[in-house]
């Protein structure tokens, strides 16, 4: 289910005094099975236009397509649950959307809410509470008597169960100690590969883009400024510096080993590969 | 000498299972000291263990050597200050200045005198051209610059950061970052910081690990975050160079450990 | 809510918003004794002229005070309906379809139309011309006499005033949990009985699960900036009393005094 995207524009409080433009005629598209990363500063529009891919926000001009279905500017929407079953939308700090009296009721709550039986829904309850790495055990249990690292599971499976075929986190890792990031980023991997879910990733973490996405889009000021390849993105240090993106710590290292004049490949974004390079030019 | 002085100290939250369990470690005075572990490992009951916000079961707390019990609390919270994870939620006042005045007001500073203590500390923080703004229209990291300036006022000789920037954009810890660095080094502040980011623990000049409620390992960076079979078990991130330095040796290449990027290009460039 | 303009701030720089709050908290209460005080036409004249002024003063504009009187406008319509209903008294005034309609049930209508229009029209030129926090504050300030009768003024300040600042913070709150369930699938419009109050449920369980935590880290930060309940403390924010302060409550008190003479001798 590839997103076109065409001159996409957003603008909050249209003839206000507060009016702002979120989003400045962005165009792109997005193929199946694609694991982007989406990155800007606050308030570059990133958010803003992560609501347009489930229709929580209207474009206020140009249009936006998934699959066959198209939305444009003045047009009233309608059926648009439709259209949020197939695009699963996981906010920043998804634990807060949790309400029900028992995890199995509440991942159940968004595939009946779209139609499915409640045998089904507790069949897909049942599926996806294994499939972000909890037991059976959890489904009796009250979401509040949770850790924060598992509610956020919990949550995330309520939108899995929902069976969308383009997954959208804003976020996901925000507050999460690095163990659990790190499981988060797994499972995202895993959705994407062994699921076949595309998968849109907005984080400010550049390690996770770096080791986990294929492309990155940047955006600045509600435009896109850069469109690429993680390999592309994360050749050179100076492209960072500008974004007034800190780099990962491997451009780190390959920015000190050049200063002292190693040669160090572009391409070389893993620490397999680096360490490569260092022996090539130690043993020589 | 310690500025905190924590020995055999044990607290509980339902008088079931202690979530910390004996736990004894010490703070120099003006150092700059790391807390790490995993989430639920009691990092954040310690801190609040710290300035009384939650009252321990046994054992004893001294801050700059006297003793944490009910009568001396509002003395001691003179001493120390906290910087807690949300911004939104430590941000007290309608305005920026409000909130600087919050402390303030506690401690029944007359009130003409007010103006040019916040505006010190505005400038301290660099929030001078926000007095009058509203939280809502400030970023993570300003409000939590405001919330420094809050507790600076108030004259402290300790800070608490409980994972002061865990909830902020990279801009945001950017900036709380260098300004935690940076009183501690220009203002000899002693600070306490509960984090996740190890490489702010390679930075520090003391670091305590935590696990369970009880300390593993504590010391110099230099000599803690080399233990890496003990973090990796204790499921904690280790610094990047020593990430490097074990593919290195993977692939056969002699060097010795070493946990700052600095550290690791000078002993490749010995190599060479 | 954009059009939302009862009870709303407006932040414009004027003379009634340069004025002492307290000074605009007894005069707002003046004028409102001095509407329910029967001083006939002239009284009513009396206070629309000092309303004029006030609204002059405060650079508001007159769409403002319109909108403001929205609520209402319905209320009057069914009030003049039922009044010429049921009022017979009076002098016929004309009579349509065999139903003679009189003079009384048109005055009583503006009576209460007149008394209704001041009292939403002062409350107005109160709410948008004082910061919800001096609002507070001033509120504050003419609570002190009731603390001899253990009335708690400063706390109760202290509770409006966080929850004002609060309020923000919730609104952005609520509208995240709207667009997070919806998400989900929840339709807060359509479905029936069963799926709304599920939706409802979708919103206030997860909006008060996410203030209570809000309360208590906030409780937690007040206690170790060195809030203690019940102990004295200073106040940043301290109110002047001006001559322009000073004027305005005069000009509210010969009001009520031209009423009070009004009802007595004439």
């Amino acid at each position: 289910m590839p997103i076109e995207v065409r001159k996409l524009s957003h603008i909050y409080n249209e003839d206000t005094t507060l009016q702002m433009a979120a989003l400045n005629e962005i165009s792109t598209s997005i193929q199946d099975g694609e694991m982007l990363a989406l990155i800007g500063e606050t308030g570059s529009g990133k958010s803003t236009f992560v609501q347009h891919l489930n229709a929580l926000l209207l474009p206020t001009s140009g249009e936006l397509q998934i699959d066959d279905r198209i939305i444009r500017a003045n047009e009233k929407a309608t059926q648009l649950k439709s259209l949020r079953k197939k695009v699963g939308l996981v906010f920043q700090f998804p634990e807060y959307q949790l309400f029900e009296e028992t995890i199995l009721k509440d991942i159940a709550f968004g595939p009946k809410n779209f139609g499915v039986s409640e045998e089904e829904a507790n069949q897909l309850a049942a599926k996806y509470i294994q499939v972000v790495g909890l037991d059976l055990s959890y489904l009796e249990k009250s979401p509040f008597e949770c850790s924060g690292g598992e509610k956020r599971r919990i949550a995330i499976a309520g939108i899995l169960a929902m069976d969308p075929d383009i997954l959208v986190f804003d976020e996901p890792t925000a507050g999460l100690d690095p163990k659990g990031a790190k499981d988060m980023m797994e499972l995202f991997r895993e959705l994407n590969q062994k699921y076949h879910k595309t998968i849109i990733l907005v984080s400010h973490d550049m390690e996770h883009v770096m080791n986990y996405c294929d492309r990155v889009i940047v955006l600045n000021k509600g435009k896109i400024l850069k469109d690429c390849s993680v390999k592309e993105f994360f050749k050179e240090s100076d492209l960072l510096y500008q974004l007034n993106i800190d780099p990962p710590s491997i451009l780190k290292l390959k920015d000190a080993l050049r200063a002292k004049g190693f040669q160090i490949d572009d391409d070389a974004l893993t620490l397999e590969s680096v360490a490569a390079c260092i022996k090539k030019e130690v043993r020589s | 000498m310690a500025k905190i002085e924590v020995r055999d100290c044990v607290f509980s939250y339902d008088d079931k299972i202690d979530a910390v369990k004996g736990i004894s470690f010490d703070v120099q005075e003006g150092s700059y000291t790391t807390i790490i572990g995993h989430n639920g490992s009691g990092k954040s009951t310690i801190a609040k263990l710290l300035i009384g916000l939650l009252e321990k079961k046994s054992g004893s707390i001294r801050i700059d050597g006297m003793e944490l019990n009910e009568e001396n609390l509002y003395d001691i919270r003179d001493k120390i200050g906290i910087v807690f994870q949300n911004p939104d939620n430590q941000f007290i006042g309608a305005t920026v200045a409000d909130d600087i005045a919050f402390g303030l007001e506690n401690h029944q500073v007359d009130p003409s005198k007010m103006d040019e203590i916040i505006q010190e500390y505005a400038k301290r923080v660099s929030m001078s051209e926000f007095l009058a703004h509203e939280p809502t229209r400030l970023s993570g990291g300003q409000k939590q610059r405001v919330a420094i300036a809050g507790i600076l006022a108030m004259q402290p000789e300790i800070i608490i950061f409980d994972e002061a920037t865990s909830m902020l954009d990279p801009q945001g810890k950017k900036e709380i970052n260098e300004l935690i660095y940076e009183l501690h080094e220009k203002n000899h502040l002693t600070i306490l910081s509960i984090t996740h980011d190890i490489e702010e623990a390679v930075k520090s000049d003391y670091v305590i690990v935590l696990d369970d409620g009880k300390v593993i390992m504590a010391g110099k960076p230099e000599d803690v975050l080399m233990h890496q079979k003990e973090m990796i078990d204790l499921k904690l991130d280790i610094p990047f160079a020593l990430k490097a330095v074990n593919e290195l040796k993977k692939q056969g290449i002699q060097i010795k450990d070493t946990i700052t990027i600095e550290g690791l290009v000078e002993e490749i460039c010995r190599l060479k | 809510m954009k059009n939302f303009t009862l009870g709303r701030y407006m932040p414009i720089d004027s003379f009634m918003h340069t004025l002492d709050p307290r000074a605009k908290i007894v005069s707002m209460f003046l004028l409102m004794i001095a509407i329910f005080i029967p001083a006939g036409f002239v009284g009513y004249i009396t206070i629309g002229l000092v309303i004029v002024l006030a609204i002059y003063a405060s650079k508001l504009s007159l769409r403002f005070m319109w909108n403001a009187l929205k609520p209402i406008y319905f209320m009057l319509t069914f009030l003049l309906i039922i009044n010429i209903l049921v009022v017979k008294s009076g002098d016929p005034l004309f009579t349509v379809f065999g139903f003679t309609i009189y003079t009384n049930a048109i005055m009583h209508t503006l009576y209460i139309a007149i008394r209704l229009i001041y009292m939403i029209l002062i409350t107005t030129l109160l709410t948008a011309t004082t910061k919800p926090m001096d609002m507070t504050t001033g509120l504050e300030d003419l609570m002190v006499p009731l603390k001899k009768l253990h009335v708690p003024a400063h706390e109760i300040a202290m509770i409006i005033s966080i929850a004002l600042r609060f309020i923000p913070t919730l609104i952005e709150e609520t509208q995240r949990i709207i667009k997070a369930q919806s998400s989900r699938g929840v339709d807060l419009q359509e479905g029936k009985l069963m799926e709304k109050i599920m939706a409802v449920l979708s919103l206030i369980v997860p909006l008060f699960v996410s203030a209570y935590q809000r309360a208590e880290d906030l409780a937690n930060a007040m206690e170790a900036r060195g809030y203690i309940p019940d102990r004295k403390r200073t106040r940043y924010k301290q109110l002047h009393i001006h001559f322009r302060d000073v004027c305005v409550l005069l000009l509210c008190a010969i009001v009520i005094g031209i009423s009070i003479g009004i009802a007595i001798w004439l």
